[in-house]
């Protein structure tokens, strides 16, 4: 096969691929800065917030990146917006290329229960299985959480004026399960399914490349692929393979945040007994 | 006589005149008193106690703002003592008291939280010295009425009474106990929980199955591979 057949679909654009890049970047210096302070009582959390300057830069980092992705987060709910078809709202919000829940995502999801449990036959899926959307909507309820908990702890003085003091305590809180919600889905169930499970092995390099191969796509996502053969949009869509160089690249920056990620779960989960909650 | 009479009066009524005007302008000490309140009263967003800050208020109602509003800050098992709260030693009578070298001896929870774990502040450096004044007392330095100047202000510069209002010492969220002394957070954090619990109980089951059919797949594709080389 020459290096230059097309043997790949186009999945993502330049621009999403930028969005999910900042995103990476951005959840884990949240990550690594918040563990950083909620584990300040243990040594293995000293040394983390030593890689930032201490348990003050921490927060200042904290902070300062957090608003930064509540930007980018604002940057992507103006292109959502401006990708909806307005001449055919709300109709156009349904649909095979949308990323909102529809009840076939309910079928698909029950059938694909019955197909792990070896019950039944898997489900031809679209363009977007149910964890994929479940996946990008959690990410969305996360930013609209996390920012306006942490927007609140970040300025304690102007949130009491908007709020009585305790109210802080509670978005603490609410801060902190939200965060372990996030990095526990983020480090274990999107990292396997994305890049450890058997048929994604050793990476699904999709948002990296913005591409997926065409044969592992017609098995998994068979009626994405058949709509695109019965439109005549399939050979429009396909792509060669990246250069070696740049696979390279996205191999050891994917590993890279996948390790970074695993550290972290594991190191905290063995250090969660020795804070106080 | 009785011109000269009203001429001294009217120098007495002058002079007392311009005595009054620069008692109104103020004197230094007049001067620096307000200017004390105005820089104070620049930095805080209060509802105004401050004021009446050094005085007992003329109705004293227990319990001070907070309570009143239905928010005890305490966790349950300092309950059955609040009226302690009220006294100038809120300690007062306690046998034994004095050999206790640790106030978490008796108050374990309170060494619990962020103020003592992270910032490693002290008990008395909001609670003063022996004797120690009930928080509710209106001596006390932690009294609802000046607890955000007089305590929060040494650290969070501009601490108004709403800001003081934040729970130090916060009950464990999740004990039952909360859900009387600390409502919101008892079921703001159930409900966190619930929804993490429920993604982890959903989705961790639904990996590892994903992960253990494919597997069992390949495994299968491979002997069917396999076996037709053979053939
Ligand atoms: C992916 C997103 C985020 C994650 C994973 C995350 C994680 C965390 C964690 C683990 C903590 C420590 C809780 C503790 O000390 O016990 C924390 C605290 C905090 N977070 Fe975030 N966070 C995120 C987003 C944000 C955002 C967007 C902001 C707002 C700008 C923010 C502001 C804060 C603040 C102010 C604190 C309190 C720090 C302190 O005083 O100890 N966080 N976060």
């Amino acid at each position: 096969m020459s290096p230059n057949s097309k043997t790949r679909i186009r999945r993502f654009s330049p621009l999403q691929r930028l969005f999910h890049l900042l995103l990476i970047l951005c959840f884990m210096t949240q990550a690594t800065t918040g563990l950083a302070r909620m584990y300040i009582e243990t040594v293995w959390g000293q040394r983390l917030a030593w890689v930032f300057g201490g348990y003050t830069p921490s927060r200042t980092i904290h902070i300062y990146v957090g608003i930064f992705m509540l930007c980018i987060f604002a940057l992507h709910v103006l292109y959502m917006l401006s990708k909806v078809n307005w001449r055919k709202f709300p109709g156009s919000l349904v649909g095979p290329d949308s990323m909102l829940p529809q009840p076939r995502d309910l079928k698909e999801s029950i059938q694909h229960f019955g197909w792990l449990l070896g019950m039944a036959k898997a489900p031809r899926f679209e363009r977007w299985g149910y964890w994929e959307k479940f996946d990008y909507i959690g990410v969305c309820w996360g930013m609209c959480l996390l920012g306006a908990t942490g927007l609140l702890l970040a300025y304690p003085l102007v949130a009491s004026r908007i709020m009585p003091g305790w109210g802080l305590n509670v978005a603490f809180w609410v801060h902190k399960i939200e965060a372990i919600l996030a990095m526990g889905h983020v480090f274990i169930i999107h990292f396997f399914i994305a890049h450890l499970r058997p048929h994604a092995f050793p990476m699904d390099r999709a948002m990296f490349e913005g591409s997926v191969d065409l044969a592992a796509t017609q098995h998994e996502k068979p009626d994405w692929v058949a709509r695109l053969e019965e439109t005549g949009k399939l050979e429009s869509v396909l792509v060669p393979e990246a250069p070696g160089w740049r696979r390279a690249f996205h191999y050891v920056f994917g590993y890279c945040a996948v390790a970074l990620g695993i550290f972290l779960l594991i190191v905290a989960l063995v250090n969660s007994l020795s804070i106080t909650w | 006589m009785l011109s000269s009479w009203l001429g001294r009066k009217k120098l007495l009524i002058g002079l007392a005149l311009i005595l009054m005007m620069t008692g109104l302008l103020g004197p230094a000490w007049a001067e620096e008193v307000r200017s004390t309140r105005y820089r104070y009263g620049a930095r805080e967003v209060s509802t105004g106690y401050y004021e009446e800050y050094e005085v007992k208020p003329i109705l004293y109602l227990p319990g001070g703002p907070l309570m009143r509003k239905g928010i005890p800050l305490e966790s349950a098992p300092t309950e059955p003592i609040r009226w302690r709260t009220y006294l100038t030693d809120t300690h007062l009578g306690i046998r034994d008291y004095k050999r206790h070298h640790d106030c978490t001896d008796c108050h374990p929870q309170q060494g619990r939280d962020r103020h003592t774990v992270r910032a490693g502040i002290t008990c008395d450096q909001c609670h003063g010295r022996e004797p120690i004044s009930g928080i509710n007392h209106y001596w006390s330095p932690l009294s609802p009425i000046r607890r955000h100047a007089y305590i929060c202000a040494k650290c969070h510069e501009g601490a108004s009474v709403s800001y003081a209002e934040y729970a130090v010492h916060e009950p464990i969220p999740a004990m039952l106990s909360t859900r009387q002394t600390f409502p919101f957070l008892f079921f703001a954090f159930w409900m966190m929980a619930t929804v993490a619990g429920g993604t982890f109980v959903v989705f961790l089951p639904h990996t590892a199955l994903w992960g253990i059919r494919e597997l069992l797949i390949m495994k299968k594709d491979r002997a069917e591979s396999e076996s037709k080389q053979q053939d």
